[in-house]
């Protein structure tokens, strides 16, 4: 198994001294499913979020596909990894006034060139997997919470993405809602695409992740396999953490 | 702070409010306002229809419409009218087909170079001097001249606003500081009287194109506000979003910063072009024969002196339906752009 992603000793702080990440490293390997899991202002969205540049860092390396960047990496270098990893949103964050498919379509047609038809089709393929193809001259406003997170989906995946990134993906969902973006995220796992999860979901966690990351005050305490981690886990934090959500 | 106090004056205020609040008082004070009221429309009607004189007005339609621009030809600003009418039409009841709301902009942008090309002349059409131009045609022209050209600098404006380089920022902030702190009659007399001056020996802007151009500097400063308020609105999340798509700073500009911006600020820029289509009168100061202008020179004729009544009610009803047109489509507009917020 080759690695997507390698970290090695990210580190990052906001002002007084307060360290959002300190000293992470780990790797992924490809077709491997990582679940980062803490408490809120334990960094794990901040994690998620240098992976594609959406957050710096001050020191340490990152290295995603095959692309080294550095604290001192340029916008360019950057956007060339965010071409290649697809990210999902707490909030969706599809753009209001293009319709399901325009969404879908537009970073394929403005970023990869492709032409319009042929992203076109490949958008409408995705919504069929996503089971929202009828929606596709819709706005994001007339959709529900959930089918508007499985657009989101559907438009990481339009760049046909080598890694996923799921920001906390259900949290802003009716509970009603959950289990069909979640759904969606397995069959994506199991298809063998690379993902990390941000999440509160354990049933999740359970059957889909081959790791487990565990981060408080922004280090990594554990990274074990799931089996480990819920029923066994090292470290006094975490056995903490899961008894306080379970 | 006795003032506040609820239990202090509280006799004198029921006292207050019985006297106000009894029904003799009450039907006093409506006959009042009734008789007056009545006595008032009364007075305007009969005053309109026989103490008044419209000949002044019905006499003269075509100057206020063309101005001296030469009869044979006049077909040209009304075909251009009738252009601006249909593409009003089209834009309220028009059908809700996705090429012609795609489209719709380009018409719209297409009939400012139409109205130029009709009035002006040339290519096939006998050319026609700029000082023959006048009437309702100059005041739309003008207008819609100025909008077309101040939309896309005022979008500019607002983005160097927002730029994270320094001078272009500062450059910008400058610039609509300072055109905000001029009155718009200076910045008019600026564009007749010293840009002439300044250009090159030989260069000449003609007198209409200097008012076009003042405006359009004037206007856009403060659509640039206005757009600057609507990108503000946008939540940074859709900025990450394009961001993550592999979208650059300039595509996140035109696609989703700038589309989502010009929605929020519609009502606020409606009311610049409003504002601007009034301003537009300010130039019979300077010597245009628009509306204003034409209506001026109109009085100044012995035959019709002194009908200042007539001309100025006729000129506020022009006024009054043309801006009532523009606040009415732009509504339509709004209704048709608006989006359910989905973030």
């Amino acid at each position: 198994m080759k690695p997507i992603l390698t970290a090695k000793n990210l580190t990052k702080s906001y002002a007084k001294g307060i360290l959002a990440l300190n000293e992470v490293s780990f790797t992924l390997d490809q077709g491997k499913v990582l679940v980062v899991m803490g408490p809120s202002g334990s960094g794990k969205s901040t994690l998620i979020r240098t992976i594609n540049g959406l957050e710096t860092f001050d020191k340490g390396e990152l290295n995603v596909l095959g692309i080294k960047i550095s604290a001192d990496s340029d916008e360019r270098k950057i956007q060339k990894v965010r071409r290649r990893v697809g990210m999902v949103f707490q909030q969706f964050n599809l753009f209001p006034h293009l319709s399901i498919l325009e969404n879908i379509t537009l970073a394929p047609i403005q970023v990869q060139k492709r032409n319009k038809k042929e992203a076109e089709e490949y958008g409408m393929n995705l919504l069929c997997q996503m089971g929202i193809e009828s929606h596709a001259k819709k706005y994001p406003g007339q959709l529900s919470g959930g089918e508007q997170q499985r657009v989101a989906i559907a438009r990481s995946l339009a760049l046909k993405p080598e890694l996923l990134l799921f920001d906390e993906p259900t949290s802003a969902l009716d509970p009603e809602r959950i289990n069909e973006v979640l759904d969606a995220m397995r069959r994506l796992a199991d298809q063998g695409m690379t993902m990390i999860v941000v999440t509160h979901e354990i049933k999740f966690a359970k059957e889909v992740s081959d790791q487990v990351l565990f981060i408080d005050s922004g280090k990594i305490l554990e990274i074990s396999s799931p089996e480990v981690f819920f029923s066994n886990a090292s470290h006094e934090r975490s056995r903490k953490f899961l008894n306080q959500i379970n | 702070m006795n003032n506040i106090n609820p239990n202090l004056n509280t006799n004198s205020f029921i006292k207050i409010k019985k006297f106000l609040l009894s029904k003799s008082k009450y039907n006093f004070c409506n006959f009042i306002f009734f008789v007056i009221s009545i006595s008032l429309i009364f007075n305007f009607l009969t005053w309109i229809f026989i103490n008044s004189n419209w000949k002044v007005v019905t006499s003269n339609l075509n100057l206020y419409a063309f101005g001296s621009f030469p009869p044979d030809q006049q077909w040209r600003p009304i075909l251009w009218f009738f252009s601006l009418l249909s593409i009003t039409f089209i834009t309220v009841y028009g059908p809700k087909w996705n090429w012609i709301r795609k489209n719709l902009i380009f018409g719209w942008i297409g009939t400012v170079p139409l109205g130029i090309y009709l009035l002006n002349g040339g290519l096939g059409l006998n050319p026609v001097m700029t000082r023959h131009w006048g009437g309702l045609t100059l005041t739309i022209l003008i207008t819609s001249c100025s909008i077309l050209f101040s939309l896309p600098i005022g979008i500019l404006l607002a983005l160097c606003k927002r730029s994270s380089i320094f001078l272009i920022q500062k450059l910008s902030s400058f610039y609509i500081d300072v055109m905000r702190a001029v009155p718009l009659i200076a910045v008019l007399f600026f564009g007749q009287l010293l840009i002439p001056l300044f250009l090159p020996v030989g260069l000449e802007i003609d007198r209409v194109w200097r008012a076009i151009i003042a405006f359009t500097f004037f206007v856009s400063a403060y659509i640039a506000e206005d757009i600057r308020g609507g990108l503000q609105s946008i939540p940074n999340n859709q900025i990450e979003a394009a961001k993550s798509l592999g979208l650059n700073k300039y595509q996140i500009n035109i696609f989703i910063l700038i589309p989502q911006a010009l929605r929020v600020a519609l009502p606020a820029i409606t009311n610049q072009l409003i504002g601007l289509f009034q301003n537009t009168s300010l130039m019979s100061i300077l010597g245009l024969m628009e509306l204003l202008g034409v209506s001026r020179s109109i009085l100044a004729n012995p035959e019709f002196i002194g009908q200042y009544i007539e001309v100025y009610i006729w000129l506020a009803s022009v006024y009054w339906l043309f801006c009532t047109i523009m606040a009415f489509v732009s509504k339509k507009l709004e209704q048709k752009l608006t989006i359910n917020k989905g973030y």
